[in-house]
């Protein structure tokens, strides 16, 4: 990182810059808010802006895996799918290279470069002249469609990559649908994402065409010290992530998300994920009119503390369905019962959930157009989520939730260091 | 606001010193292409008057077979010079603004135009009520024809023009939003293309001297959209409904057009234009 000044917190840097900009600020505010008592006049000072002392939080971006699947999952994240627009194999390097370089860049922050103002300046600017990481990661996945005709990839595909096909409950629109390649930005602060989101489009304009984005966050949770971190709340006001496998826990992922080397899947695949992405609505005024009782019961939670109703006074309490073989006190069919039955076997079918909440507008009937963005990571698609998936259609949760997009995709793995890039064994493995 | 903008463009050329690195004197190296330019664009409003009055009596006549196939060519005119036109704000509102430019859509009386022509042609598949919309449209090219000739070309506007024909591709030709009633958007894509090239190939001296990767770049882009373009002419000359161009070439395209829209917004910082 480099900051010019590193015998001033930044902080007080920022402070300072805002400073700079404060009379231009109350300028600002005075003629938008002419009541504001704020504008009186003489008055200088940056408008409020909320602050954060995280700004400088990093993830490192060399690894064995890519960052942004078991790193923990900040505030903010999109979601963007991309057609690939490169011709040949050269392009395809290019692209993966390119990407790398750039990733790496904002991942680590640092001063923008400052050229002649004649030209367009190379930076948007909006995060400043110092970008600041912010917990930056961005994750590089592939679709089933890169693996086409037009790079010589296919007998290189992950064995179970596909395209997503409609689940019954599915209402899929096609334009929110798959993609050669996403792009998943987590971060403390949406502008940070959005700021790296746009960094890409203006260095590969020539590579890529963005095809869909969905962006989503996540409610902040009170810091309980002595207790285990809680799960943060989806729209539905769930808490959504109980039970997820521990994602620091760095066997527990070998076995879950990690492909590994000697499994049946290419030689070049391991350390990749499988990466599903599910963008689904949820009519949330029908929910909000559904009796607490009957909303416990398609869940087979507790709305407030996410004990399991088979007994527990917290989300951490394991079900237990030992019991209530006709789930008298779980019903058979209450959404976690189905994703996970807890039945011998049933845990080849875990998977890494790191979702987020996106609100996008209202639909044309009036409703908000809200719900879950729904990312897993996992080893294998076809036990993980595609059979939790299969279980679960048809639950009574089914009334309220409609999924509308989203695909399958493979998470590449990281690239090692200086010398390596991402997509590396890929191309090396069709060369 | 347009006028405005103009006239600090023409104080800020007038003054323009060039940063070291930059052209040696770039003011006095722009007169030959911006004459030049002067010249393609008087051109073309002269064929666009004509064309819109063939096209204007079509519709004034009812013959709305002809008004239809006369639609696509006539604004061909107007596209490839829209980086001067659209200086006209007044007239660029009245002669091109879309559907979406107005609250209240088509209804809104204040939509007048090609557009609106184009709306009653297609959606109505009749004349009717167009002839006062046809004559306003005249009255506008006419007005057009007259400002531009007492117009002093800003080198600033000139040279941005290239990019900016670029931007009105991306935004809306790409996407078939732009005729989106006859779906003629190639005619458009064609013209703004064509614009962009003609600054660009006027430039070319200029930019030679001083990067020559950037000009191979560059033409590369423009041979990928004419290439894709090209297969899309019919016989009579003109392009087929943009509704008939296949995915794969559209996503080439808008590769190829925004790689040139991000190029071409180096070229007034290149010739060390404020």
């Amino acid at each position: 990182m480099k900051t010019q000044d590193t015998d001033t917190p930044i902080s007080l840097q920022r402070r300072r810059l805002l400073q700079g900009l404060g009379v231009t600020g109350a300028t600002v505010a005075g003629s938008l808010c002419p009541f504001s008592a704020h504008a009186s006049a003489g008055a200088s000072g940056a408008t409020h802006a909320p602050q954060s002392d995280a700004t400088l939080q990093s993830q490192s971006f060399y690894g064995t895996h890519q960052s942004g699947v078991v790193t923990p999952r900040p505030a903010a994240g999109i979601m963007v799918a991309f057609d690939v627009l490169a011709t040949d194999r050269a392009g395809l390097e290019r692209l993966f290279r390119t990407l790398t370089e750039r990733i790496r860049v904002l991942m680590q922050g640092g001063a923008v470069p400052q050229i002649d103002p004649k030209l367009p300046p190379p930076d948007s600017g909006i995060l400043g002249p110092v970008v600041h990481p912010d917990n930056l990661t961005v994750t590089v996945s592939v679709g089933d469609s890169l693996f086409d005709d037009r790079f010589g990839l296919a007998s290189a595909k992950p064995r179970q990559l596909q395209r997503m096909t409609s689940f019954p409950n599915d209402a899929l629109d096609t334009e929110r649908c798959h993609g050669d390649l996403t792009l998943q930005f987590c971060a403390n602060t949406p502008d940070t994402n959005i700021h790296a989101l746009r960094d890409i489009i203006k260095t590969l304009p020539d590579l890529l065409l963005v095809r869909w984005k969905q962006e989503g966050t996540i409610p902040p949770v009170p810091v309980q010290p002595g207790r285990p971190e809680p799960s943060a709340r989806n729209f539905l006001g769930f808490l959504d992530g109980s039970a997820n496998p521990k994602a620091d826990d760095a066997k527990l992922m070998d076995g879950i998300v990690w492909i590994q080397p000697g499994s049946e899947e290419p030689a070049w695949a391991a350390h990749g994920s499988y990466q599903v992405v599910r963008i689904i609505r949820n009519y949330v005024e029908r929910w909000d009119r559904t009796p607490l009782q009957e909303q416990e019961t398609i869940f087979g939670r507790r709305k407030y503390d996410g004990a399991p109703l088979s007994g527990g006074t917290d989300e951490f309490t394991e079900p237990d369905y030992r019991n209530d073989p006709e789930g008298k006190i779980t019903p058979l069919d209450a959404h976690i019962r189905l994703a996970n039955p807890r039945m011998p076997g049933t845990e080849r079918n875990l998977i890494l959930r790191r979702p987020f909440n996106y609100s996008n507008g209202v639909q044309n009937n009036g409703q908000l157009d809200m719900g879950l963005l729904m990312i897993i990571y996992q080893a294998s698609l076809v036990e993980g989520f595609i059979t939790v998936q299969n279980r679960l259609n048809g639950e009574p949760l089914e009334e309220y939730i409609k999924p509308i997009g989203g695909g399958y995709y493979f998470t590449l793995p990281g690239a090692a260091g200086p010398d390596d890039y991402l997509g590396r064994t890929l191309i090396q493995a069709t060369a | 606001m347009k006028r405005q903008i103009l006239a600090t463009v023409l104080f800020a050329g007038l003054l323009a010193a060039p940063l070291p690195g930059m052209a040696a004197d770039a003011s006095l190296d722009l007169v030959t292409p911006i004459t030049d330019y002067k010249i393609y664009v008087t051109r073309n409003v002269d064929a666009l008057v004509k064309a819109t009055r063939t096209f204007t009596d079509a519709v004034k006549r009812g013959d709305v077979d002809t008004a239809k196939r006369l639609f696509g060519p006539t604004r061909m005119h107007y596209e490839r010079i829209e980086p001067i036109a659209e200086l006209f704000s007044d007239l660029d509102a009245s002669v091109d603004s879309r559907e979406d430019d107005h609250e209240h859509g088509v209804g809104s009386s204040d939509f007048t135009g090609f557009h609106r022509i184009e709306y009653g042609l297609w959606i109505k598949n009749s004349t009717a009520g167009l002839t006062p919309l046809a004559d306003k449209l005249m009255a506008d090219v006419l007005d057009l024809q007259k400002r531009i000739a007492g117009l002093t070309f800003p080198p600033s506007i000139v040279v941005g023009g290239a990019a900016a024909l670029m931007e009105e591709v991306a935004a809306t030709k790409v996407s078939g939003e732009e005729d989106r009633y006859s779906h003629t958007d190639l005619y458009d894509f064609q013209a703004n293309v064509e614009g962009s090239k003609k600054i660009f190939d006027l430039l070319r001296p200029q930019l030679a001297s001083q990067d020559s990767a950037f000009i191979q770049k560059v033409d590369g882009n423009f041979k990928t959209v004419d290439t894709i373009l090209a297969k899309y002419k019919t016989t009579d000359g003109g392009y087929v409904t943009y509704d008939k161009v296949d995915e794969r070439d559209r996503k080439v395209l808008s590769g190829a057009v925004n790689t040139l829209a991000e190029d071409l917004s180096t070229l007034r910082g290149k010739l060390g234009l404020s």
